[in-house]
């Protein structure tokens, strides 16, 4: 380092900070990852001096809730003499003996050491997935996309990765239960009960008629066809219900084009110009992956890239992946819209009052005027569900009319059954006394349902509840039977995602305990009484239904003329069927039913905004760890919800980040941390929901709060969003916890982010390129050379790639209090940095990990040799020369080596051992670990070429991130072999850069620089280098 | 407190004696009374197993090929134990005599009550190491090379040290092409 940046710096810059702190860093404050950084406050400076933010030396009871760790280091030395006698001792007879245990019968398709996969699907409510599952000796061990499923390909959401975990769960229930409930139904005395006497008695009791059964969505054909006939049966009724349900969006589709309640299917490839009113599709909201894959489609060409603008009264995903963000309260979205309607229909608009920027929105308008056809405005998801989101819903249908995107954008899909005028329903009728029997299938009411609507009430009025799941959640412990039902990994069943795509829904494994699956359950009871259509009593077991109703009902739908054994095999095989057909005409719409909508909500100070997160969404999945550990994609906050207001907000009421607030609307009032979210509205309180539960087992059990009783039940709507909302302090603190702001670079270029006009100027904009040399000719690689390229134009930030890093690396989870303490595992992080000022600030997303540096700066300083460079440029951790030194991880620029503080491997509980990948070690206590390029995978792959006697080829090799990713953002490859994706974009793509090139550590990782389509022209920024830009080798 | 770390010196002293002592017996025993072995390789290993099977009346009398009961290891990196089946495609029909029927009736017997036999493992690689066998049995190494004259073992024995040095000194030939980074075995 030379001084010139020195003279840059102002005196008084070097005179605040302590004399050791970096003297001549370049500090970029465009891009900054928390307020304490842009700010660069004193307590900010002392965090990033220290490498860990803990040492086991410092007392732990700094934090709360710790207990005393009663390990001083010179015990721990002592016992470390004593260990060192007992091993040696034991050196020399064979250490524990080992057994090995054949199988008795071989299965056939089973050869040890080698993974099976199987085709499957899952569905979480709102988006399906076609899955392949790898399966090791009979277990599931990792679920990745089926890469020719037509809508998400290999990717998958991490929810459906960490539903892995709930088949290991050790709190699953394993058997049916009774609850032997008093007259009041206020005690929970649970006991086991066996199937038979279950089934008498439920048979007995369904007899007697009026029986209800109340699902979520359900995406199953066979499913469905169970269900009708067991209603048919019984006499019963259907209800489907879901906490994020979207009958806003079904009814607003049916009141606007007549016909059925459908869903819109929207292509954002197709669109050029996007307008999102608080419907997160990039994150939270539908079927998000595959419509990330649809958007990066429409971006990835960097010319025509699509524009996205978003009204977002929360910082949602979608908000933060926005060319352009507008930040509104929840009364507002409305009036977007209707602004927009009347822009584009050349009224004189007036959008400052709602606090837009005027030229900003005349050029959306006009946008949308030259681009009829090719646009789409959307509105969805909870966060819409005002108490105008009937009438959000039909101007937004108005608009998309007007410009000519019905047919060719958005079109019909399929109906969505969950609905909350279908739970109201169903409390009307439990009411009037005429349901006697109420089956619920994984629903979660007592949970999820707020009071206002009444069901815990109505539900005393039910003579026996029935539930079939497989946890002891809020509601389950209130039915009078408990149904275990199977784990879908379990259960055969099928899918229909999206029309024209019949997928198969393969079980990965036998029933693990004594449960049975939901379908079966019904079909039993429909035996058992003698009611209902042939099918549903004629079968022993669901797979013989599903079979018998594929070649009576899907076989002449989607395999004309075929014999059924080839179309079963083909479907097992393929894991699906056909391909997505959209409609292609466009509906008309009634201009009756846009002229008669009346504004109904009303302005207040503040307003509630309810969201759900991109992860736990409502909250189905709270016990899965690696889903409460995974970073929230915008705030970056782990195991918690909070409730979030603006910087402004925030100052103007004395509030500091972590502050705990009461927030109360109406009869409703819950206290909450604060967290100061940029860019959000002035005017917002925004609280996820999905949190707070109460009975979803150990992991997930009070973390964070229940936000669901905010939800107001309003003449049968349910209202999320838009009421008036007061905050007063309490006076406590609470401590949220963020990954962001652990691991600092320092502010030096490491994201860079340029606008469609800097690009057209010079495609390398904003990319200040080092000039470095060295006198050591550097490492040869005659083989492969590994590397890898991380476009961050495409990538949304959605961090399936981190669950999908976790799943196959084995990586632990370490709970809130060790990532306080910045010991998370992730090997993959994504870094989101903040560019702007905070009002309205723009965020990037950046995936970190492992650069396999080939001057590796931690390859230099470990003492035992435990990092070294392989041939194929790969920086290779040995875990068993590691002796914990963690040199490696002070010394490395990108903060990506990761430090075993405990065993925690050990604290993995039967049978979630399962789980684990036996081609990854599993760490112990004292060992750094980090990404490898899944070496395993590599390793694979080249065993697999050269027992095919071929060389490696490009895309053989597909390490666990690439492939979970929804917009292909990362590429994997080799650098000798000129013809693979990622040589080329080493080769010749303009926007790629090395992250801190100037280091010369020589990443092996190139990223392709954010561009953001909205017209402006990046001011110059920065420190000032000189022309040459030599100066900094 | 000077005292209390006289006492604690001590002690570590008479630990370090202790310790040094053990050490230096393991070095000096070793099971087959010829070289000398380090400490935790088990070279010689040699336990009783539930069924004396053995290898040599198997392979050499009755010139049964390895790969028919360890059927995967072509296609695996773990060499199967065969499973109880494969054993009873003979031994439905072959009870043996004297002391072999004895041990081939420990076999049906647990294959008619559909328990397997819980062998007792010989060949332990240390934790940390990834061996794959297909790798090596397709480039053409012989079973022989690891695990010694196998199809003379009337009881089997572990042959080869199967300590990393071992595998070095092969992987290191130039002539076996065969990868030297860390990788390859450890992660």
């Amino acid at each position: 380092m030379n001084n010139n940046i020195n003279e840059n710096m102002t005196s008084t810059d070097q005179e605040q900070r302590p004399s050791h702190y970096p003297q001549n860093v370049e500090r970029n404050t465009q891009f900054w990852k928390s307020f304490e950084e842009k700010n660069d406050t004193p307590e900010y400076q002392k965090a990033v001096e220290t490498e860990f933010m803990s040492s086991p030396l410092r007392e732990e009871t700094k934090h709360e809730g710790t207990e005393k760790d009663g390990l001083a280091r010179r015990d721990f030395l002592k016992l470390m003499g004593a260990s060192v006698a007992l091993t040696s001792a034991a050196g020399c007879i064979r250490r524990p003996v080992q057994k090995m245990v054949p199988y008795v019968k071989q299965p056939e398709e089973v050869t040890l050491g080698v993974s099976n996969y199987y085709t499957s699907s899952y569905f979480d409510g709102q988006e399906g997935f076609g899955l392949l599952v790898k399966s090791r000796e009979g277990r599931p061990v990792h679920i990745e996309g089926n890469p020719s499923y037509p809508l998400n390909g290999s990717a998958v959401s991490s929810q459906a990765q960490a539903s892995l975990l709930g088949l290991y769960d050790p709190e699953r229930l394993q058997k049916p239960y009774r609850n032997l409930l008093n007259e009041a139904r206020t005690n929970k005395e649970t006991v086991s009960v066996s199937w038979e006497d279950l089934d008498a008695k439920v048979v007995e009791q369904l007899g007697k008629g009026s029986v209800a059964i109340l699902t979520g969505n359900i995406a199953s054909p066979a499913t469905s066809a169970v269900i009708q006939d067991f209603c048919a049966g019984f006499k019963a009724d259907a209800y489907a219900w879901d906490p994020l349900a979207q009958d806003d969006l079904t009814e607003g589709q049916k009141t606007s084009f007549g016909g059925e309640a459908v869903l819109p299917e929207y292509r954002y490839d197709k669109a050029k110009t996007i307008v999102s009113v608080d419907a997160d599709f990039l994150g939270s909201w539908g079927p998000s992956t595959s419509a990330s894959a649809l958007f990066a489609q429409g971006r990835r060409d960097l010319d025509k890239m699509s524009r996205l603008y978003s009204f977002d009264s929360t910082y949602s995903l979608t908000g933060a992946n926005a060319d352009v963000r507008f930040r509104i309260k929840p009364s507002q979205q409305l009036d977007a819209v209707l602004a927009l309607i009347d822009g584009v229909a050349d009224k004189k608009i007036d959008v400052e009052k709602l606090g837009f920027n005027s030229e900003v929105f005349a050029k959306l308008v006009s946008e949308l005027k030259d681009n009829k056809g090719s646009t789409i405005v959307v509105a969805g998801g909870i966060s819409t569900r005002t108490v105008d989101s009937q009438n959000l819903q039909i101007a937004v249908n108005y608009l998309n009319h007007l410009l000519g995107n019905d047919g060719k954008t958005i079109s019909a899909k399929s109906e969505s059954r969950a609905s909350y005028s279908s739970m109201n329903n169903l409390i009307k009728a439990m009411n009037a006394g005429s349901v006697q029997t109420l089956i619920i299938h994984r629903q979660n009411p007592f949970y999820a349902l707020s009071e206002s609507f009444g069901f815990v009430e109505a539900l005393k009025k039910v003579a026996m509840v029935i539930y079939i799941g497989d946890t002891m959640d809020e509601t389950a412990r209130f039915a009078h039977y408990v149904a275990t039902d199977n784990h879908a990994l379990e259960t055969w069943s099928d899918s229909e995602f999206s029309k024209g795509v019949y997928g198969i829904h393969q079980p990965l494994i036998r029933t693990m305990y004594d449960t049975r699956s939901f379908q079966l359950s019904l079909m039993t009871w429909a035996f058992m009484a003698k009611v209902g259509p042939e099918r549903i009593q004629k079968y022993e077991t669901f797979y013989d239904y599903l079979k018998a109703f594929i070649k009576s009902d899907i076989l002449p739908k989607y395999g004309k003329g075929q014999d059924f054994e080839s179309f079963w095999n083909n479907l097992l095989q393929k894991g699906f069927v056909g391909e997505v057909t959209y409609s292609t005409s466009s509906r008309s719409f009634k201009s009756d039913s846009f002229s008669q909508i009346k504004k109904q909500s009303e302005s207040h100070k503040l307003e509630l905004v309810l969201y759900a997160k991109t992860h736990i969404g409502a909250g189905n999945l709270a016990n899965v760890g690696w889903l409460q550990e995974l970073p929230d994609p915008v705030t970056k906050i782990v195991w918690d919800n909070y409730a979030s207001v603006s910087l402004k907000t925030a100052e103007t009421m004395k509030l500091k980040q972590g502050n705990v607030v009461t927030v109360k609307t109406g009869q409703t009032s819950m206290n909450l941390p604060l967290h100061i979210q940029p860019g959000l509205h002035d005017e917002v309180v925004a609280i996820a929901v999905g949190y707070g539960r109460t009975h979803a087992g150990k992991v997930g059990n009070g973390i964070g709060v229940n936000a669901f009783p905010f939800v107001e039940s309003k003449n049968g709507n349910a209202i999320f969003a838009g009421q008036s909302v007061e905050l007063t302090k309490t006076g406590e603190k609470y401590e949220l916890v963020t990954t962001q702001g652990h691991d600092s670079m320092e502010g030096r270029q490491i994201v860079v982010q340029a606008t469609n006009k800097d690009y057209k100027a010079n495609k390398g904009a904003n990319i200040h390129r080092h000039h470095t040399w060295s006198i050591w000719s550097g490492h040869q690689y005659n083989g492969h050379k590994w590397g890898m390229a991380i476009d961050l134009n495409t990538c949304t930030g959605c961090s399936s790639c981190m669950t999908a890093c976790q799943s196959e690396n084995n990586i632990h989870v370490v709970g809130k209090k060790y990532v306080m303490q910045g010991r998370e595992m992730h090997w993959i992080r994504i870094d989101r940095y903040y560019i702007g000022e905070a009002e309205n600030a723009q965020a990037v997303f950046m995936p970190m990990l492992c650069q396999h540096c080939d001057n590796a700066p931690c390859e230099a300083v470990c003492p035992v040799a435990a990092t070294v460079h392989s041939d194929e440029g790969l920086n290779e951790m040995v875990y068993n020369r590691c002796v914990g030194t963690r040199y490696c991880s002070n010394n490395c620029p990108y903060k990506v080596r990761r430090f075993n503080w405990f065993n925690y491997a050990k604290l993995i509980e039967a049978p979630m051992h399962m789980s684990l990948n036996p081609e990854v070690t599993v760490r112990v206590r004292g060992v750094m670990e980090k990404c490898t390029f899944c070496v395993q995978r590599i390793k694979a792959a080249k065993n697999i070429a050269t027992q095919e006697n071929r060389l490696l080829k490009d895309g053989d090799i597909k390490v666990a991130c690439e492939t979970a990713c929804p917009t292909k953002a990362i590429t994997f490859g080799d650098l000798n072999d000129d013809n693979s994706r990622v040589a080329k974009v080493f080769a010749k793509e303009e926007r790629a850069y090395a992250v801190l090139e100037e280091w010369y550590a020589k990443p092996a990782i190139r990223y392709m620089s954010k561009i953001r389509n909205n017209d402006e022209v990046t001011a110059s920024h920065g420190p000032t280098h000189d022309a040459k830009g030599a100066d900094h080798a | 407190m000077s005292m209390r770390i006289f006492v604690g010196s001590v002690k570590n002293i008479f630990i370090l004696f202790f310790t040094a002592a053990i050490l230096s017996g393991c070095f000096f025993q070793n099971p087959d009374g010829g070289e000398r072995i380090g400490i935790g390789y088990n070279k010689g290993y040699s336990p009783e197993q539930p069924i004396a099977f053995n290898h040599e009346l198997h392979v050499s009398t009755h010139k049964i090929q390895c790969q028919y009961c360890h059927n995967q290891v072509e296609r695996s990196k773990s060499s199967n134990i065969p499973a109880l089946s494969t054993c009873m495609n003979c031994h439905q029909q072959i009870a043996g005599e004297g002391e072999n029927a004895k041990e081939i009736k420990k076999l049906r017997e647990a294959y008619a009550d559909n328990k397997s036999i819980e062998w007792v493992k010989v060949h332990m690689l240390p934790d940390h190491v990834q061996f794959n066998h297909q790798a090596h049995v397709t480039k053409g190494v012989s079973c022989q090379t690891c695990h010694g004259e196998i199809e003379k073992m009337a009881k089997v024995y572990q042959y080869s040290d199967l300590s990393m040095g071992w595998c070095i000194n092969c992987h290191r030939q130039p002539e076996n092409k065969a990868p030297l980074n860390c990788t390859t075995c450890h992660h």
